[in-house]
């Protein structure tokens, strides 16, 4: 399988962004849909434009903080892995903590802490669930995947 | 006397012209003319009628009292409240008790698997990390594959390699656990793959190393063997 033989980390980067921005965008849009439909005068044509309107102005900016968190991590992620030289658990949680402390550096060092805090919880629990369906996804196939 | 009486005449009509549908507006405005003779009864009307507007000009202290009086209704209008909303209450009250305990039940889960897979030594993380320091402190490994050694696991479908394929099974009443992870030097791109092999010692709880051995992909095919307990 050609994608296996290639070194996944750089082109990693991208692939992630892509993937969270497209992440924010419909998940913003439906979320905006709904709420600019909510918060328009009566009348379908005024709600439809109502939401529209929001999706349009919000659901970019979404999209747009989610591709920089992982686009963010994603690099410090590449990074850890090619400067320890194995690829671990440890790589994805410390690189979520480093994500959210720089993405929140603009209040101060206090909320750096919480938001790294928060961001390498965050992370632990997606590996600690990656890691129960893979153990749960191996023991299934016990000729196959080992 | 004549400029008082217009003065009491422009205040009813003031007053009526204000929207106010109330008895003593309307007496107020009609006996404007007739108030010389009846002077207390509109006295009386006009304050009644300032009195009982709830959001009128005057809404400070007669509207203080009928404020209270309506604090004392909705108060004893609670404590009557039905059996049936109560019992709304607690089901709700209890679903939602139940979500955040299911919540709190998942979270600890993940936090205890992730916690046993980096923390404990018996996890397969573990036993990789230290075969992998192992490895690049061998010589032969070295100078096969150069200085700086990267260590990896099976790929997961984006990309990701961290998963150690590993088995574990029971001999002779011991946990054995077999490890299989790959390593690649730095330039010339020559890859391997390393196969460990663990076992449990029962003095100390910990797993000890039976075997590490690596499979250089060159050809002719060569074998490095790190360490042998057998």
């Amino acid at each position: 399988m050609e994608e296996y033989a290639r070194e996944p980390c750089p082109w990693r980067i991208v692939d992630d962004c892509g993937g969270a921005f497209t992440m924010g965008a419909i998940g913003g849009g439906i979320f905006q849909a709904i709420k600019g439909f909510r918060n328009s005068p009566v009348g379908v044509n005024h709600r439809l434009r109502g939401s529209l309107t929001a999706i349009k102005t919000r659901a970019p900016q979404l999209g747009g903080s989610f591709a920089v968190w992982g686009g963010l991590f994603s690099m410090i992620d590449c990074s850890m892995v090619r400067m320890r030289g194995k690829e671990d658990p440890w790589n994805s949680i410390t690189s979520g903590a480093l994500t959210g402390a720089i993405l929140a550096a603009r209040n101060g060092p206090v909320a750096m802490v919480g938001s790294a805090a928060m961001g390498g919880i965050l992370l632990a629990l997606i590996e600690g669930a990656g890691i129960l369906l893979t153990r749960f996804a191996s023991t299934q196939f016990p000729n196959g995947k080992e | 006397l004549p400029a008082s009486l217009g003065r009491g005449c422009l205040g009813r009509w003031l007053l009526a012209t204000r929207g106010w549908a109330l008895l003593g507006a309307g007496t107020g405005s009609c006996s404007c003319l007739r108030w010389r003779h009846q002077p207390p009864l509109l006295l009386r009307a006009a304050r009644q009628s300032i009195g009982t507007q709830a959001g009128g000009l005057k809404a400070a202290k007669p509207g203080g009292n009928s404020k209270d009086v309506s604090v004392q209704r909705a108060l004893n209008e609670e404590t009557l409240v039905s059996a049936a909303q109560k019992v709304k209450e607690a089901g709700r009250d209890f679903t939602y008790f139940i979500v955040v305990l299911v919540g709190i039940g998942v979270t600890g889960g993940l936090f205890y698997v992730i916690f046993k897979e980096l923390f404990s030594s018996s996890s397969p993380n573990k036993i990789y990390g230290d075969a992998l320091e192992k490895c690049r402190s061998h010589p032969e490994v070295i100078g096969v594959f150069g200085d700086s050694i990267k260590g990896y696991g099976e790929a997961t479908r984006r990309g990701r390699r961290q998963h150690v394929s590993h088995i574990e099974y029971v001999k002779d009443g011991l946990k054995h656990m077999r490890l299989r992870f790959y390593i690649e030097g730095a330039e010339s791109g020559k890859q391997g793959t390393v196969h460990v092999e663990v076992k449990e010692n029962l003095e100390t709880g910990r797993f000890e190393v039976r075997y590490i051995f690596v499979d250089v992909e060159t050809y002719p095919r060569r074998t490095i063997v790190i360490e042998d307990n057998r």
